[in-house]
């Protein structure tokens, strides 16, 4: 009897142990990003009181949201660029990496081909590369390639463009994407398409056919992942960007608010709008995305 | 023969898939990284109307390596960087997995809302923690510091200010000494730390629903409590998805740049922004190569030993 009483009392305990871990991680979690939301939607002489004696706005206002669309503002033109080119750059990134990175990754899984391990392991220390490391060269090159178009009189070039971006991010998340879907394509069973090869499939048509709609959520995650990569890369557009030609949505973020005035209500507005479509889609598609990062971490 | 034109074909296929993702490669990595290697061993600088390039041998490499101090300090400043971060990484990350592994109300909904920090932009995250580490009154750190009762009404703290100049303190002495170091640092540790987190907490989470309950059970006759369970069971069925978690984390935060450089700039030289600093804010490209060429060795050296380690533990 004591001794049934004393084992509910340690599962209730338990019970109890858990909401708390539970409680705390959702406060740790969602209290920074409130925070983040709570100031984009104060006005700046609120924002600039005491905290200790006021959090929430008197006056919520959604000046600081409106100032961004605001296109006779020099803040709101630029925060307009940012976001068409910050679309741009990642949507073209995700489609040239699903294409040529699961083509690869097919040839890498299924096919046999010479070299096949020196490539696999070349991506893998592709990926440990410190970005930095070729960043320089890049720096370099771009502007020999851009010299040489200038002196010939041609009015093309590559710094300062959405083109050189593109192609930078696709290279280094390439190598991501390859190694996810070989990890997908790997979990594939080869009698599926053996059979569909005996019904008189070629290669191409079993990876049209069976492989790819079989793998579809694999590509929803690495295009996510490529995506939200994309969206995220700081560095790269640090160097070879300027002006709202091709400026970058984290660029953008990062230089807001002069050394004089910090103006958080501003820098609030425009983290919380880069935020939203990652985090939408790591939500909405959270299932895939953790297949994703297991799939290509874990077992790979 | 029939079965050799197959293998030909099945050859010539593969290179066609592989064709655009290795021209790619080749263009914008192999290439350059064999030019960052030729520029590591020149001084080169930008010049009017081009590049001026002089070659000195390993004079780039001797420099950083015994000339000047910039490099060993900033080694110091990112070795302690790393390992905090990848130590309050594994550890908040397993603690939260094994909570999110219970049975409760609305996890499901908890699971997927976790998530949410790590898919923040790395840019965002950074301004968002300078904005609550604001060092005055209008801080959300300060702010509920004094509603906590932990500081009086008046006490405004500077969170991302340096009590003791990194250049001070011998890296292993102070490395579990929270005040030890600069304050700033400690407090980027805690913002990068809350992004990322979420997704080793989710990494050991499907390593953790990968090992059998039978397990458990068999424990929970045998009387072994929580903490034997987790140091005979949890942990050591864990081991290949917390190797593989040290090898990404270790890379990304040993070559860490940008949250570092956009709450302090150049304040807290790690190797990433060092090398930034010598090879795009001050133009020299051979110095900076070099540099980069030293972190990349010091990754692909950690990268090596993980992978004895990979090789000797599971055999594979």
């Amino acid at each position: 009897m004591r001794g049934r009483r004393k084992g509910r009392t340690v599962v209730w305990l338990r019970r109890a142990g858990v909401y708390l871990g539970v409680a705390v991680i959702v406060a740790w979690t969602l209290a920074p990003v409130t925070w983040l939301v709570i100031s984009s939607v104060t006005p700046y002489n609120e924002l600039i009181s005491d905290r200790a004696t006021h959090w929430f706005p008197r006056h919520p206002t959604l000046a600081n949201f409106q100032v961004m669309f605001d296109l006779s503002s020099e803040v709101g033109e630029r925060f307009v660029f940012a976001i068409r080119n910050s679309m741009i750059v990642a949507s073209s990134v995700t489609a040239i990496c699903l294409v040529a990175g699961s083509l690869a990754a097919y040839a890498l899984a299924r096919l046999r081909v010479r070299g096949k391990k020196a490539l696999v392991l070349s991506l893998m220390s592709i990926r440990m590369l410190p970005t930095i490391t070729l960043v320089i060269p890049f720096f370099v090159l771009v502007s020999y390639i851009d010299y040489g178009f200038m002196n010939i009189g041609s009015s093309f070039h590559l710094f300062d463009t959405k083109l050189v971006l593109v192609t930078l991010y696709t290279t280094f998340i390439l190598g991501f994407v390859i190694w996810i879907m070989r990890g997908f394509f790997l979990t594939i069973p080869t009698e599926l398409e053996e059979a569909a090869r005996i019904d008189g499939c070629t290669r191409l048509q079993v990876l049209r056919h069976v492989v790819l709609p079989l793998s579809s959520p694999g590509l929803v995650a690495t295009g996510i992942l490529s995506f939200l990569l994309a969206w995220d890369e700081f560095l790269l557009a640090l160097i070879f960007t300027r002006s709202n030609n091709a400026i970058t949505l984290p660029l953008f973020i990062a230089e807001l608010g002069s050394q004089y005035i910090t103006a958080y209500d501003q820098i609030s507005a425009a983290g919380v709008m880069a935020a939203i479509p990652p985090v939408l889609l790591a939500l909405l598609f959270q299932r895939f995305i953790v297949q994703g990062l297991t799939s290509g971490s874990v077992k790979g | 023969m029939l079965l050799r034109a197959h293998d030909a074909s099945e050859r010539r296929l593969a290179w066609w898939l592989l064709a655009p993702s290795v021209a790619l490669i080749v263009l914008v990595v192999i290439g350059p990284l064999l030019f960052a290697l030729y520029l590591s061993f020149q001084d080169a600088e930008p010049t009017v109307g081009g590049i001026s390039m002089r070659f000195v041998g390993l004079a780039n490499y001797v420099h950083h390596l015994v000339q000047s101090d910039l490099f060993w300090m900033a080694v110091r400043v990112t070795v302690y960087f790393t390992l905090v971060s990848l130590g309050v990484e594994l550890i908040l990350g397993i603690a939260i997995a094994l909570v999110l592994n219970e049975r409760f109300w609305g996890r499901s909904v908890v699971r997927a809302m976790i998530l949410l920090p790590w898919a923040v932009p790395t840019v965002v995250n950074a301004r968002m923690w300078e904005w609550i580490f604001a060092g005055s009154k209008f801080g959300a750190l300060n702010g509920l510091m004094k509603v906590l009762r932990v500081f009086p009404p008046t006490h405004d703290q500077v969170w991302l200010g340096f009590d003791v100049p990194f250049e001070a303190v011998p890296v292993l002495g102070s490395l579990f000494k929270w005040m030890g170091v600069t304050r700033a640092l400690n407090m980027i540790i805690v913002a990068d730390t809350w992004k990322v987190t979420p997704l080793v907490a989710f990494l050991v989470l499907a390593g953790l629903q990968t090992i059998p309950s039978s397990l458990y059970e068999a424990a929970t006759v045998d009387g072994a409590g929580f903490w034997r369970k987790l140091t005979h069971i949890t942990l050591p069925l864990l081991k290949p998805v917390l190797l593989v978690i040290l090898v990404l984390r270790t890379m990304e935060l040993f070559r860490v740049f940008d949250i570092i450089y956009i709450i302090m700039q150049y304040s807290i030289r790690v190797l990433g922004v060092l090398t930034y600093e010598v090879g795009m804010k001050f133009l020299h490209f051979g110095s900076g190569a070099a540099l980069s060429f030293l972190v990349a060795l010091f990754i692909l050296g950690l990268a090596l030993v993980y992978i004895r380690l990979f090789y000797t533990e599971d055999g594979y």
